[in-house]
């Protein structure tokens, strides 16, 4: 069931673990994973609530610290790197989509796309921000609050913040998990969209449409994966 | 009701950790305001008590120099158990310098008593002797006593000899008490004590000598003191004897502590309106994280005015018991700093808990409570249903309804009023609420500029690839964010200092000033008709001096304006002093050069027609006279009437010979008097002045001006100290609103330090970015304080004080610089946790 370890894989995990202190104790999140994925490929993470798929995922992007294994992203030991130089890796290389969006309040939709372009020192963030904005279909909505904009038009905003800086590695947890059927259909759409320019998408979904249309189903249960599913697309990629 | 009471309850079981600024910022102000009544009671009522004790009797008459007549005498002896008399006056005494010729002298206030002094009370000597003992020692000088300060200054020690005009006395003790010395205390000498007996050989009490005498009655116990002074007053209408009793021993210090007591407790109220900014706050954060019940509740069939209900209970529930708290406290530092209190005050207090002042302070906290929360409870009865299906975190712009609105205005009203009318400043107290209300309003607008400005500015391409300053600026001009709430909380805590400091700048600054341009080193006074030429040589005669200017002076009560007896005339307030005590009157032939008439003309040369007075033009106008107005004085009893036949310019400020009165020489060149001198020179000439005089004329007392204007900046010192605390009161408050702000905001920074973070944020850029919202948010705060704080400033200094306002650079700068860093460190204080925080458990918590 599981696939062979891509030659060149962007992201390499070995025997991670993540350990986090309940209130009863100990709590072991993820008990040794594995997993190697490779670029441009589109990887679903799948399971029941509580199997460790979003920790996998937040692990992948280091804003998890795994407590044990190996994490590799791009060649680079992400257990090894501090806080900022997590952060600044993250800048070059990462985007970032969560289920609640996590927008910056007191910022416009502009503001909050350039965000990542101004932190990686780009001089023209604002113009590729609004692009970027125009591809979700939001130019109409650059000066907007957060609190302005619906559901949707907030995940589109996410989105464009996440690739805007078109990054290597597109990491999405749940991204149309607060969002109605069509909707969230259009998010997928743009989602996928962007793995089409090249990014490699590893995506946490509770959806079955959405898991269809990666590359490659993994399965979590208990914290560790129980089982891969490869899909016709990256089949035939091989 | 009882539905909204049992909802209210079950609220309640959320416990308080949201309402610890709430509880802190009502406890505060309600504390503060306590305390200062506390005090200010336990000094009135330590006043009233010891009433006849701190007046050295039932009943006081005064005179300006001269005594008792016989029948004056006869009068008191007749109505009282015993009478006591005492002579006060300025002097100067001096030792001998061990081992030269030289003396050492000092300014003192020498008191003369008789054998029954004190009639109340008991005087305190160390070593503990018996005041007579003291007093006539064995041996053939006399006995004196003497304040420690003066002895220490002196350099002299119990037994050694002292000099006082021409008589050597024999220092016996150390003064450690003086019951009737609290109004004495403001003097410019420390006190000496000897013997009416001992004094008659100084040669101090020549005739025109300036003294006071002072005659204690000891009346019988049911004795009517209204009838007394009646009596007095009838029996000796005419002879300017002034009177004083038990019921009102101090009248100075209990005005000076009532002013000073109600000024601190309209300071804090300024405290109690920075505490209303963090109620406030605290209870609209409250109610955000409570729309979603409410929401519920009304889903559920609440009524809107049910809503309001319960939260008014809850809320009005917190209110008690933070003015509980501030109550207790309040009540209780006073009373356990009390014993230590007690000793550093000048005057007598009875430390207690006294309810007036509580009532006082706990009104004032549940009205500041009440105008500070109707309107976000007013707002949380108008949370529709429907919010449960929207962004709940949009904030409400809405409008209260209107009843709640003039609800609002009708207790904000009515504490204004009631401060007004309970501190008995009223004036005062609603230019202060005016000034607050005002401060907050621009505040407000600051708010609103500074996050407009910033919302321009984040937008602008100056911010264009600086995300740490744009962060900074959206988080200042962004929606629902903390700016309104740290300028206005920081912003009038820092107007209350500011006003302080600029007032305080300008008064030392005046004082200073009027120094160096030409100011006479030493006023000499009691110099005797026969003394002046030999005075003017010996002064004359050292090197430095410059110029030596003499008048003749009396002093002389008021006592009649337009034949109306004074105590009838109805006067400005403004001038009410001229009457309450004696005045300066002197009398000149022809017009002193440099005099400037604004109305009116001088008297002729050798001028002998019924008596005329030329009357300061300031003074005059605010009395109301005009010229050919009479004003009757009493000069050493004897009344004299005078028309006005001039006004004059009379500059007290510029240190040199004024008199507010001045009488053509007729008829009182014949009285007794003594001269008054004042002589102009540099600092290094001012010892070998002094001794000069002091060696040729014991009689004659100089007064440093130099001293003089210490003593002043001192006195001025700890009035600003005084008012420096309340300010801190104010101040502490707003620090807690601060910090409330702050760890209000301290989720949102969290949250974009985490959501930063994912986008590639480096610590130290955040860290940099939370420090210049913070720092921003502190200068808009000190920036509008500093305005705020130099218009009342001005105000304070142009209409109370008349004098010119100049700004004070110094004090504002470093105003707006604590602003900003106190901000600073309360948005640091609160960026640890952001900072540190794993974005991943953050960003999954809210998801």
């Amino acid at each position: 069931m599981t696939s062979p370890a891509p030659a060149d894989p962007v992201l390499s995990l070995a025997a991670v673990t993540l350990t986090l202190a309940g209130n009863a104790g100990p709590v072991n999140i993820l008990r040794g994973i594995d997993l190697a994925v490779a670029r441009g490929e589109a990887v679903g993470l799948v399971g029941p609530s509580g199997s460790g798929k979003s920790s996998l995922l937040m692990i992948m992007g280091g804003l998890e610290r795994a407590s044990g294994g190996s994490v590799r992203a791009l060649g680079a030991d992400l257990t090894a790197l501090g806080e900022d130089a997590l952060a600044r890796f993250r800048r070059s290389h990462m985007g970032v989509v969560f289920q609640s969006f996590h927008l910056i309040p007191t910022m416009t939709a502009l503001e909050n796309v350039a965000t990542p372009l101004e932190l990686a020192g780009d001089r023209d963030a604002f113009e590729k921000a609004a692009e970027e904005l125009r591809r979700v279909g939001l130019g109409a909505r650059l000066d907007h609050y957060p609190a302005q904009l619906s559901g949707g038009e907030q995940q589109r905003v996410a989105l464009a913040r996440a690739a805007a800086p078109r990054p290597d590695i597109l990491l999405a947890d749940e991204p149309t998990g607060n969002l109605d059927g069509a909707t969230g259909d259009v998010i997928m759409d743009l989602l996928f969209g962007l793995r089409d320019r090249g990014a490699t998408l590893v995506m946490v979904t509770h959806a079955p449409e959405l898991a269809e249309r990666c590359d490659r189903i993994v399965r979590l249960r208990d914290g560790r994966i129980e089982g891969e599913t490869a899909r016709a697309r990256a089949a035939a990629a091989e | 009701m009882s539905v909204a009471l049992r909802i209210a309850r079950r609220e309640l079981r959320g416990g308080l950790a949201g309402f610890r600024v709430f509880l802190a910022c009502l406890a505060l102000g309600v504390a503060a305001i306590a305390a200062v009544g506390s005090v200010r009671m336990a000094i009135t009522q330590g006043l009233d008590r010891e009433g006849a004790v701190i007046l050295g009797g039932d009943a006081e008459l005064r005179m300006t120099y001269r005594f008792a007549t016989p029948e004056e005498r006869a009068w008191m002896e007749a109505r009282a158990e015993a009478v006591s008399e005492i002579v006060d006056f300025r002097s100067m005494v001096s030792v001998a310098d061990p081992g030269g010729a030289d003396r050492r002298r000092a300014l003192t206030q020498v008191k003369g008593v008789d054998g029954t002094y004190p009639l109340t009370g008991t005087v305190g000597l160390a070593p503990a002797i018996p005041l007579a003992d003291a007093l006539s020692p064995p041996g053939d000088l006399p006995g004196m006593v003497m304040a420690e300060a003066l002895a220490g200054r002196l350099g002299v020690e119990i037994g050694e000899t002292v000099r006082l005009g021409t008589q050597d006395f024999t220092l016996t003790a150390i003064l450690t008490r003086e019951p009737d010395g609290a109004t004495a205390s403001f003097s410019l000498g420390p006190r000496t004590i000897v013997s009416r007996a001992g004094l008659e050989r100084s040669g101090l009490l020549a005739p025109g000598t300036l003294y006071e005498s002072n005659y204690r009655l000891r009346l019988s116990p049911g004795a009517d003191l209204d009838a007394v002074r009646a009596d007095l007053d009838r029996s000796f209408p005419d002879d300017g004897i002034r009177w004083r009793d038990r019921r009102n021993g101090a009248p100075g210090i209990e005005n000076v502590v009532n002013r000073l007591g109600a000024f601190l407790v309209i300071v804090g109220l300024a405290s109690l309106a920075v505490g209303g900014v963090g109620v406030s706050a605290a209870v609209r954060s409250y109610l955000e994280r409570k729309t979603e019940t409410i929401a519920t509740l009304k889903t559920l069939g609440a009524s809107g005015g049910t809503i309001f209900a319960v939260y008014f209970l809850l809320i009005g529930l917190l209110a008690l018991l933070g003015v509980a708290i501030g109550l207790v406290l309040g009540a209780g530092v006073p009373l356990l700093l009390g014993p230590l209190l007690a000793d550093r005050l000048p005057v007598p207090a009875l430390f207690a808990v006294y309810p007036g002042p509580m009532v006082e302070a706990a009104v004032y906290g549940l009205l500041a409570a009440l105008i500070f929360t109707l309107w976000p409870l007013a707002r949380a009865r108008d949370i529709r249903a429907a919010g449960l299906f929207r962004d709940l975190a949009a904030p409400d712009r809405a409008w209260p309804r209107l009843p709640y609105v003039m609800a609002t205005l009708a207790c904000a009203a009515l504490l204004i009023g009631l401060a007004a009318w309970l501190s008995g400043i009223p004036t005062l107290a609603l230019w202060s609420a005016a000034g607050i209300v005002a401060t907050l309003a621009a505040l407000a607008l600051a708010a609103r500029g500074a996050g407009a400005l910033a919302r321009r500015v984040a937008r602008s391409r100056m911010t264009r690839g600086r995300p740490g300053l744009r962060l900074a600026l959206a988080a200042v001009g962004g929606p629902g964010g903390e700016t309104s709430g740290v300028v206005l909380s920081l912003g009038l805590g820092l107007m209350v200092l500011a006003t302080v400091g600029q007032i305080d700048a300008n008064m030392r600054t005046l004082i200073a000033q009027e120094l160096p341009g030409r100011a006479p080193a030493y006023f000499f006074v009691d110099i005797q008709n026969d003394q002046l030429d030999p005075f003017r040589a010996a002064a004359g005669g050292i090197a430095g001096v410059e110029q030596i200017e003499t008048a003749p002076m009396l002093r002389g009560v008021i006592t009649a304006i337009n034949g109306i007896p004074a105590r009838d005339a109805k006067i400005n307030p403004e001038a009410a002093w001229v009457l309450r005590g004696d005045r300066g009157v002197t009398y000149a032939d022809a017009m002193p050069p440099g005099t400037e008439l604004t109305e009116g003309a001088w008297w002729p040369p050798n001028y002998a027609g019924p008596p005329q007075m030329s009357f300061s033009d300031e003074v005059g106008r605010e009395m109301g006279l005009k010229l050919g107005d009479s004003l009757t004085v009493n000069i050493l009893g004897r009344d004299v009437t005078a028309t006005i036949a001039s006004f004059r310019v009379v500059n007290f400020r510029d240190m040199g010979i004024n008199f507010l009165m001045v009488l053509d020489p007729g008829v009182l060149r014949g009285a007794p008097h003594t001269h008054l001198a004042t002589v102009y020179a540099p600092p290094a000439s001012e010892g070998a002045l002094l001794r000069a005089v002091g060696d040729a004329f014991p009689n004659v007392t100089g007064i440093g001006v130099r001293e003089a204007i210490g003593r002043v900046n001192a006195a001025l010192g700890e009035l600003a100290t005084a008012t420096r605390w309340g300010a801190a009161a104010v101040l502490v408050t707003g620090f807690v609103v601060l910090i409330g702000a702050a760890a209000a905001g301290e989720r949102r920074r969290v949250f974009e330090a985490a959501v930063l973070k994912t986008f590639g944020a480096t610590r130290g850029r955040i860290l940099g970015s939370f420090a210049l919202r913070a720092a921003l948010l502190g200068l808009a705060a000190g920036t509008v304080a500093i305005v705020a704080g130099a218009v009342a400033g001005w105000g304070v200094m142009t209409f109370v004080m008349e004098a010119e306002y100049r700004f004070a650079p110094l004090s504002a700068v470093a105003i707006v610089a604590g602003g900003a860093l106190a901000s600073l460190l309360a948005g640091l204080g609160f960026a640890l946790r952001p900072l540190a925080a794993r974005p991943a458990r953050v960003l999954r918590a809210r998801d």
